[in-house]
């Protein structure tokens, strides 16, 4: 097209009015000249005028020549197909709704699970660069399924920060501070980022700066960066908080800077309260001899593979290992992970079946609207055949019928896609902790185009086999020579065809909803082994870093006497039935690996298998409501000794002491982890040890996986800075509290409770495992839901319609004699023998896929057993629907069926 | 009078153009003009002469303008804009030449073979 057509055509456009004005201003006046001519040669004016009006025709047509001349013919045409289209719509607005709404509902599932997926996989991190973003984790070698996060010294991260496939990286550390500044002390996770942060992240500050290189000077700026959900929390989102300060654990930081709320670094290890440059790291660490270390996240070099990468870092991290073989396994690899892959691992696969699933709610929902239309269209037959008799071409009555199914599926995708930004922001809130917290839904340019096309090519999907079939010019002649519509024929089969598809596709989704709730049922009634109702579990770091407090728990005896004074403060709390020392030992995750030995049996701590280490005080067990099998709990005198005695869990019992009385066995944990001075252990710590009390199975490694074999020690026998606490309330524990941080004040005035602290039974409910498996068995039974009603709708409106078809045929069968239920037979049988068809193939495909199925969905047992109950459920739907569809047909009078048009 | 002539495909925006590029016209002088040229032998039915001039205006090779008419009416005047005289040119040296072809060929005798 050049620029002149161009104009011409924008402006036949866009001014209409006046285009057309003009052309039948020029008809107009070449009448005029014509017909003054005429007179010139002769004729009387009356008859000139009457000539030239005749020879020059109707200025609509002169209009049409213009606009077919500069090609707006075609969207004339199409406009007018519009226009009847819709009309057309509001004259059935029955058929309309059905139409629209069961697209709307396929449409909008689809696209609410593809923003979901663009949210989390596709573009979770508001980092810069954020595919590029690596986490280097340690594979060990004899725990391959155990990654982990290691520290580098700074000497080390600046080795690493200089291998070639490296762009950037970024070193971190997190650390739980004292806020000191509060009426009561409180916890705040302060994360300290090496000083190119701002730059590394790339994310602009919502006000102020983030941490810049300049901070590094002078050993380090005191300024502070809040985390949004911080700054909401404590500041009331105030935006003068600029140059306010903050204090943490008695050092004063000047707050610089709040960083927006997508950024919530670091979600894996915690996300950070307060964000601190690296350099103000409190040095009391480094002079009692532990070289301080930062956590690594690369940020590979644009164009690097992946693989290179790992092989140029391993070898670095094989020599550091070397330094310091301490700190890493005996034998391991490096794995780069993309800063995703946790999230990726556990949610994408499930995302991807959900993702399927809507697909199949969406082609639901077009077999719905191609019913529909096949339905209608046979009742058009007629409409259609004079319109191909008055000259239309093929081409012409197909474009109107796909401009008809195109309304309906455009009209269907907005409603779909206000109900997606809905529906997928509802599936992100409900179970937050699924998702990287820096996903939030957005309704963006990808998701738009793609719901925009899932529009029209639905359109097409449903609208291509209708219009194509009715344009056909036998079909035209035939609506021409029957007034009359008899069943049958290639519309009953085709309907038949799309049942049938629309079944299997329902039934294949309730097998799979079915699976994926059993799946959730299984992790929600696993017995436990504990009781989580009513307890709070709180942490308490000690100051090590203040040599005044840390001088005072220094020794063991004095340390175990401070944390079970503490203790005692919590029990003494009014409400609280019980209180107890569980250091790293709070279920559904609990223990430490140690190799141990057995007496008299052989076998090396060393190579032999791990049980998980326990340190407990002798409450513990009945706090937690773990109960007591065999022998007895140590009591008070020997909690204080902690040498000598251990108490095993069931599992321990039956796996390594083959379910004999465990109790009067001896068992030794040899190389129970010992880093004095912030460690302190019992002189004996790793003797050897009497059983004397076996305790019953609580789930140590996730609610979902079996119990690991245990041994639980006095906790005085291994004292880190941490101590944390379970207790028992009467009624809700969080309502507590504020009275536990009084209780732990009145010990020690600047300890306090650690922001971690939570309820047992709502932390089950987080827990990823718990709420994944909840958040996908209700969105997959709301999509069968959905795609069985729109299935059953389909039906019911195909039965119904056919049944309003044949009325004057099933008159006729009556007045001869037919039985009321051979009548109710022949209006549901093309239904129903494609009912049957559909729940044969979807139940074949159920079988084929179940297994696969089943594996992607965590769902234990195969699913076979959830295929048989969906086919027996959609059998009675469909039923019903059709029995109540075809009804009426057996209640008809004879008389007035006959006289019925 | 010889009889009438029915014009090929493509010729009558040609001879618009010409007409045209004798001066700016309205339609119905246009159409007068090319009667005229042609000795009342082309007839041209209002219909495609439209479309015709349409599409000359519509590809840039014709501009129309409102003027007064020689009986004070208001017509739509057509000029041929300069792409227009260069594809008239064009048009006309590629006809004269395929016209002189067929003629020769047509005139050709057995001997000249």
């Amino acid at each position: 097209m050049s620029l002149a057509s161009l104009r011409c055509w924008w402006r036949a456009v866009a001014h209409r009015g006046r285009v057309a004005a003009e052309a039948e201003e020029e008809l107009r006046s070449h009448e005029a000249a014509y017909a003054a001519d005429l007179v010139g040669q002769g004729l009387a004016p009356d008859e000139a005028a009457r000539r030239a009006r005749l020879e020059m025709g109707q200025p609509e047509t002169h209009g049409e020549r213009y606009r077919s001349a500069v090609g707006l013919r075609i969207f004339d045409e199409l406009g007018g197909d519009l226009r009847f289209g819709l009309r057309s719509l509001v004259r059935n607005p029955g058929y309309a709704a059905v139409g629209v709404l069961s697209l709307a509902l396929g449409i909008g599932a689809t696209t609410a699970m593809f923003s979901l997926m663009y949210a989390v996989l596709l573009h979770p991190f508001p980092y810069a660069g954020a595919d590029r973003i690596m986490n280097p984790v340690l594979l060990n070698q004899d725990e391959p399924l155990q990654d982990r996060w290691f520290g580098l010294t700074m000497a080390q991260y600046a080795e690493f920060g200089r291998a070639k496939s490296v762009e950037s990286l970024l070193g971190f550390d997190s650390k739980n501070e004292t806020l000191s500044d509060e009426a009561l002390p409180e916890g705040a996770l302060a994360v300290r980022l090496t000083e190119n942060a701002a730059r590394f992240f790339g994310v602009r500050p919502l006000l102020g700066r983030m941490i810049e290189p300049s901070d590094a000077l002078g050993g380090g700026q005191h300024v502070a960066v809040l985390n949004y959900r911080f700054w909401q929390k404590h500041y009331q989102g105030s935006r003068d908080v600029i140059g306010k300060t903050i204090q943490l654990d008695h050092t004063v930081y000047t707050i610089m800077g709040v960083m927006p709320r997508s950024f919530a670094f670091n979600d894996t290890l915690g996300v950070g309260d307060v964000y601190l440059p690296v350099s103000t790291y409190p040095r009391i660490a480094a002079n009692r001899g532990i070289p301080f270390s930062v956590i690594p996240w690369v940020k590979l070099k644009r164009g690097v593979a992946v693989a290179q990468a790992d092989a140029q870092l391993d070898a670095l991290v094989h020599d550091f290992a070397q330094q310091m073989p301490v700190r890493f396994p005996k034998r391991f690899h490096l794995a780069l992970q993309p800063i995703v892959v946790p999230y990726a691992q556990t949610t994408g696969r499930a995302l991807y079946l959900l993702l399927a699933g809507v697909v199949i709610l969406l082609l639901i929902g077009c077999a719905n609207g191609s019913i529909l239309f096949l339905a209608r269209g046979t009742a058009r037959q007629q409409e259609l055949a004079v319109r191909s008799a008055l000259g239309a071409s093929r081409w012409r009555i197909a474009r109107q019928l796909l401009v008809e199914a195109m309304t309906i599926s455009v009209t269907g995708a907005a409603l779909g896609v206000a109900a997606s930004y809905w529906l997928a922001r509802l599936s992100l809130e409900m179970e937050r902790s699924v998702f990287p917290p820096e996903s939030a839904i957005h309704i963006n340019l990808p998701v738009l185009s793609f719901s925009v096309a899932l529009a029209l090519l639905s359109g097409i999907l449903f609208g291509l086999a209708p219009a194509l079939r009715f344009s056909r010019a036998d079909a035209a002649t035939r609506g021409l020579q029957s007034g009359r519509r008899i069943a049958g024929g290639g519309a009953g089969r085709r309907l038949q065809m799309l049942i049938a598809a629309q079944i299997a596709l329902t039934l294949l989704l309730l097998a799979t909803a079915g699976m994926a709730a059993q799946g959730f049922l299984q992790v929600m009634h696993a017995p436990l082994g504990y009781q989580p109702k009513d307890v709070m579990q709180a942490g308490i770091l000690m100051h090590f870093e203040n040599p005044k407090v840390w001088g005072e728990i220094a020794s063991r005896e004095q340390r175990a006497a401070f944390v079970d004074r503490i203790r005692q403060s919590m029990a003494a709390v009014p409400g609280v039935l019980s209180a107890a020392v569980g250091t790293w030992a709070t279920p559904p995750y609990s223990g430490q690996e140690n190799g141990f030995q057995i007496e008299g049996q052989p076998g090396a701590a060393d190579t032999g298998p791990n049980v998980r280490v326990e340190f407990v005080s002798p409450e513990y067990f009945a706090t937690l409501g773990i109960p007591l099998l065999q022998g007895r709990v140590w009591d008070e005198a020997e909690n204080g000794r902690a040498d000598g005695v251990a108490v095993v869990n069931a599992a321990f019992a039956r796996e390594y002491l083959s379910g004999k009385a465990a109790v009067g066995h001896q068992v030794r944990i040899p190389d129970l982890a010992t880093h004095p001075p912030l460690v302190a252990a019992s002189p004996q710590s790793g003797g050897w040890r009497q059983i004397v009390g076996v305790v019953g199975d609580a789930r140590n490694d996730g609610v979902d996986r079996p119990v690991i074999p245990a041994v639980y020690l006095p906790f005085s026998t291994s004292l880190p800075p941490l101590a944390q606490y379970d207790i028992r309330t009467k009624g809700e524990p969080m309502a507590y509290l504020h009275a536990i941080r009084e209780a732990v004040a009145s010990v020690e005035a600047d300890e306090q409770v650690g922001n971690g602290a939570s309820d047992l039974e709502d932390a089950i409910r987080k827990d990823p495992l718990w709420s994944r498996e909840r958040l996908f068995s209700i969105l997959f039974g709301f999509f069968s839901a959905l795609a069985l009603l729109l299935a059953l709708v389909g039906l019911f409106s195909v039965v119904a319609w056919s049944v309003a078809q044949r009325t004057p045929e099933f008159g006729v069968r009556l007045a001869l004699g037919a039985s009321r239920g051979h009548i109710l037979w022949v209006a549901a049988r093309t239904a129903a023998i494609g009912v049957a068809l559909g729940i044969a193939a979807g139940a074949a495909a159920g079988f084929v896929l179940s297994r696969t199925l089943a594996n992607w969905i965590n769902s234990g047992s195969a699913g076979w057993a959830s295929t048989v109950e969906a086919a027996l459920l959609l059998a009675l739907c469909a039923a019903i629907a059709c029995g109540l569809a075809a009804r009426r047909a057996a209640g008809l009078h004879p008389t007035e069926a006959l006289r019925y048009e | 009078m010889p009889g009438r002539v029915d014009l090929p495909q493509g010729a009558l925006e040609m001879l618009i153009l010409k007409a045209t590029s004798l001066g700016p016209q309205h339609g119905y002088g246009i159409l007068l003009r090319i009667q005229q040229i042609s000795d009342e032998r082309v007839e041209i039915l209002q219909g495609s002469f439209y479309t015709a001039v349409y599409r000359l205006e519509r590809r840039g090779w014709l501009k129309g303008e409102w003027g007064e008419s020689d009986n004070n009416r208001r017509a739509k005047f057509y000029r041929v804009t300069a792409a227009g005289r260069k594809q008239l040119k064009a048009e006309t040296a590629k006809w004269t030449d395929m016209a002189g072809v067929v003629a020769a060929i047509l005139r050709a005798t057995p001997e000249e073979i």
